[in-house]
């Protein structure tokens, strides 16, 4: 994956795109948990939620930048 | 041994003092947030090579409240407003890149429109709006003397907001959170407890209307506070956004129960003054079974599930009851026709809080997702374009004036003094009292950047590396974030202290030290503040000013008028949403117990009654089989009464009162030949006509008295 990306001729740094897209799978993830009633199980939630979006960023930037 | 009874006897000898220390470790623990926010963003900030660390800082100052919990829902919408604001930013500067005129001019516009926007949307959302008018500033002024550059330094600054809006974000919801959750929960709670308790004790059934009135006003707060909390909840917990639909229709069933509640009282309450104490006593008697049921033993006195049952058996037990008052009673047409209608009060009364009750249950006794789908409703605001409109304007005549200043002198300083006035314009608009706001701000302002000037050119220089930048910095910081959690004794004070400590502080990697810079900007910023609340003066804001009352009334009494027109898919809870945060907003500045607060309780109870009577008899009209002529009737008698609301005088009472009475006489005529379709239509005809007459509502004094000796007879 190239580091930058043409969006309208514009460069944008594809780690910004990895982060959004990162936003929206923990939106994702976090709407299931709490449909189904996961977060009691854990013990606080949003570090929770902070430490997942951390493991996702990070793997997917790890492939970015190895 | 000894050390325990005597803690005990501290304690409960020096109550304030326990009281004090829990507000004050509140207050600790906002002020120990927000330096670890303010320091994670200046790090990052210096770590990821941003041109400006204070940007990042200021963004924190603006963006750090003391009550967290609604941190995401904000960082959302601040976020959004960023993104909008930087965009805007650009477009200015690629527009009008030779024609500064048109730049400052265009804006303006866009500064004064986010204002109107963070006027009209009164919640977390209008934070998102000051933000979109501060960044387009930020963004927009430093590049106009040089608009090559203006592409980096949008996407530095947007940078820098942004990663303080992170940051206080992620402070704030995962360092000691404040959970609004356990707070929704609670006041959803202790509403239902208050109002089960409120009609448990009007087992009497007569309730003084001074106390009714406060019971309406509280149900009212309920009600908006409840849907505020719903809404920012559900960005916190997404199992609260799975429930979030059951928790509106929660809302309305509660606002439906209170106004039935109400109505049945005003009837009571009216027999008893117009002595027919019989008839009065004879529903008092009726009520009696469900005051019974709300009452249960001790043991299970919270439980709602067991509330639901009681008051379901406590329904199947009521008509049989009536019967036999009904019988007991008079037998005069008229008063039985008054007992009719209180009947059918009562049941719709008892059938709606069963339903709040049995849904209260659900929402208790599950967890995570319930089963099944919900019915769609939906909270509707009511806003008035008045005062948001007053805001653009004043916004943007300040812009100008600071613009035109700005180009006639040349004075280098300008682009701080209108940032200043962008940010405060904005944050300022939503107050009531914005001049007294906007002196304390400054006053902050000013104390803030005193300190901040022995910090800079005192302690800074001697220092080497961030932890030595944090030891010198933050001793005077502190003192920002904790005057902002005494806003109630000291208002603006704190806000301002630390935006202008930030603000001048200007940290930078490495460090610029420019004294002369450092007052040029210092008198620049409070030269635009001070040009922020000399626009108050010149255009003070309608918030809270008897004029807006007025019209807000007008805009309440329309309602019924609303509700006899509109199409009726979903008018209850648009009606009865409108109604109450249409109200909170009239009430939220009188002085209670004021003769002005007073009457216009008065009005929000009879628009209510009125209301809610003429929806259900739309309803009649639309579902059962009704005679033509008898529609007819009872369409105009609707029509008569919204032109009553809409201004009301003695003429339209006495309109609206004969073609009520009208619908009546025929209603009754036809009520023999078929008496399941006309009852229900005949028994809300009879409680618009109670509430039309009724001598102590607002409607009083347009009653003429002559119409009522006819009838009586």
């Amino acid at each position: 994956m190239p580091r930058e990306i043409a969006l309208a001729d514009a460069l944008v740094p594809s780690i910004l795109l990895v982060y959004l897209g990162c936003l929206l799978v923990l939106w994702v993830i976090d709407t299931i948990v709490g449909r189904y009633g996961l977060y009691r199980y854990v013990w606080h939630p949003s570090l929770f939620r902070v430490a997942v979006f951390f493991v996702l960023f990070g793997a997917v930037g790890l492939l970015l930048y190895p | 041994m000894a050390a325990v009874p005597s803690d005990v006897a501290t304690k409960r000898s020096l109550p304030w003092l326990g009281e004090f220390l829990a507000t004050e470790r509140q207050a600790w623990i906002f002020v120990f947030k927000c330096m670890l926010a303010f320091y994670i963003a200046a790090w990052l900030s210096m770590l990821f090579q941003l041109e400006q660390p204070s940007t990042t800082m200021i963004t924190v100052s603006i963006v750090m409240h003391p009550h967290s919990g609604m941190v995401l829902a904000k960082s959302f919408y601040r976020a959004i407003g960023t993104c909008a604001g930087s965009l805007v930013g650009l477009l200015l500067m690629s527009a009008f890149p030779q024609q500064r005129e048109l730049f400052l001019t265009a804006l303006a516009l866009w500064v004064g429109i986010c204002a109107g926007g963070a006027v009209l949307y009164r919640n977390f959302m209008s934070y998102g709006f000051v933000l979109a008018g501060y960044t387009a500033a930020i963004v927009a002024l430093p590049a106009i003397n040089n608009p090559y550059n203006v592409f980096d330094s949008a996407m530095m600054r947007v940078s820098e907001v942004m990663l303080g809006i992170i940051v206080a974000g992620l402070i704030s919801d995962t360092v000691l959170p404040e959970r609004l959750r356990q707070v929704l929960r609670n006041a959803a709670r202790s509403h239902y407890a208050h109002f089960i308790e409120f009609a448990r004790g009007s087992l009497g059934g007569a309730i003084p209307r001074a106390k009714m009135e406060e019971a309406h006003l509280h149900f009212v707060r309920a009600a908006v506070q409840l849907e505020d909390l719903r809404a920012s909840v559900i960005f916190e917990d997404p199992e609260a956004r799975a429930r979030s639909s059951r928790m509106q229709l929660l809302n309305l069933r509660y606002m439906a129960a209170a106004t039935s509640f109400q109505s049945l009282h005003h009837l009571i309450n009216r027999l008893q003054r117009n002595n027919h104490p019989r008839t009065a006593s004879a529903l008092i008697k009726l009520y009696a079974p469900v005051g019974k049921a709300l009452s249960p033993p001790a043991a299970e006195r919270a439980a709602p599930r067991s509330l639901a049952t009681r008051l379901e058996a406590c329904e199947a037990e009521l008509p049989p009851l009536a019967t036999t008052l009904r019988e007991g009673l008079r037998q005069d047409p008229e008063l039985l026709l008054e007992f009719d209608s209180g009947t059918a009060l009562l049941y719709r009364f008892v059938s709606e809080l069963r339903d709040f009750a049995a849904l209260e249950a659900a929402l208790r006794e599950t967890q995570g997702r319930l089963k099944g789908s919900a019915e769609r409703v939906d909270f509707k605001r009511a806003n008035d374009y008045a005062a948001p409109l007053i805001a653009v304007i004043r916004t943007f005549l300040t812009m100008i004036a600071l613009s035109v200043f700005w180009l006639w002198t040349g004075w280098p300083f300008g682009p701080s003094a209108m940032l200043l006035a962008t940010i405060f314009s904005g944050l300022m608009a939503t107050s009531p009292t914005p001049l007294v706001a906007t002196a304390n701000t400054w006053i902050g302002y000013a104390a803030g950047m005193i300190a901040a000037y022995f910090v800079v050119f005192g302690l800074m220089p001697g220092s080497d590396g961030f932890t030595m930048m944090v030891l010198t910095t933050m001793p005077l910081l502190l003192i920002g974030p904790y005057l902002t959690t005494r806003n109630a004794t000291l208002p603006g004070i704190g806000a301002g202290y630390t935006l202008g400590y930030v603000y001048i502080l200007a940290l930078k990697n490495p460090m610029v030290y420019s004294p002369e810079h450092f007052f040029n900007d210092a008198i620049a910023s409070l030269f635009g503040l001070m040009m922020c609340g000399v626009a108050f003066m010149i255009i003070p804001t309608v918030i809270g000013t008897e004029w807006l009352r007025r019209r807000q009334l007008q805009q309440l009494r329309r309602q019924v008028s609303f509700v006899a027109t509109a199409p009726m898919e979903g008018l209850l809870y648009r009606f009865e949403s409108t109604n109450r945060d249409l109200f909170h907003q009239i009430v939220q500045f009188t002085q209670p117990n004021s003769a002005e607060s007073r009457t216009l309780l008065a009005w929000g109870l009879a628009v209510h009654d009125s209301g809610r009577a003429i929806i259900e008899l739309r309803q009649d009209i639309r579902h059962a089989d009704l005679p033509p002529p008898l529609c007819e009737a009872m369409q105009r008698a609707v029509d008569a009464l919204a032109r009553l609301y809409d201004a009301p005088d003695r003429q339209r009472w006495k309109e609206a009162d004969g073609a009520v009475d009208h619908a009546i006489t025929l209603t009754m005529q036809t009520l023999p030949q078929m008496r399941a379709t006309c009852q229900p239509a005949l028994a809300h005809l009879l409680q618009l006509r109670t509430a039309l007459r009724d001598d102590e509502s607002a409607l009083g004094p347009y009653i003429v008295k002559a119409t009522e000796i006819p009838h009586a007879t």
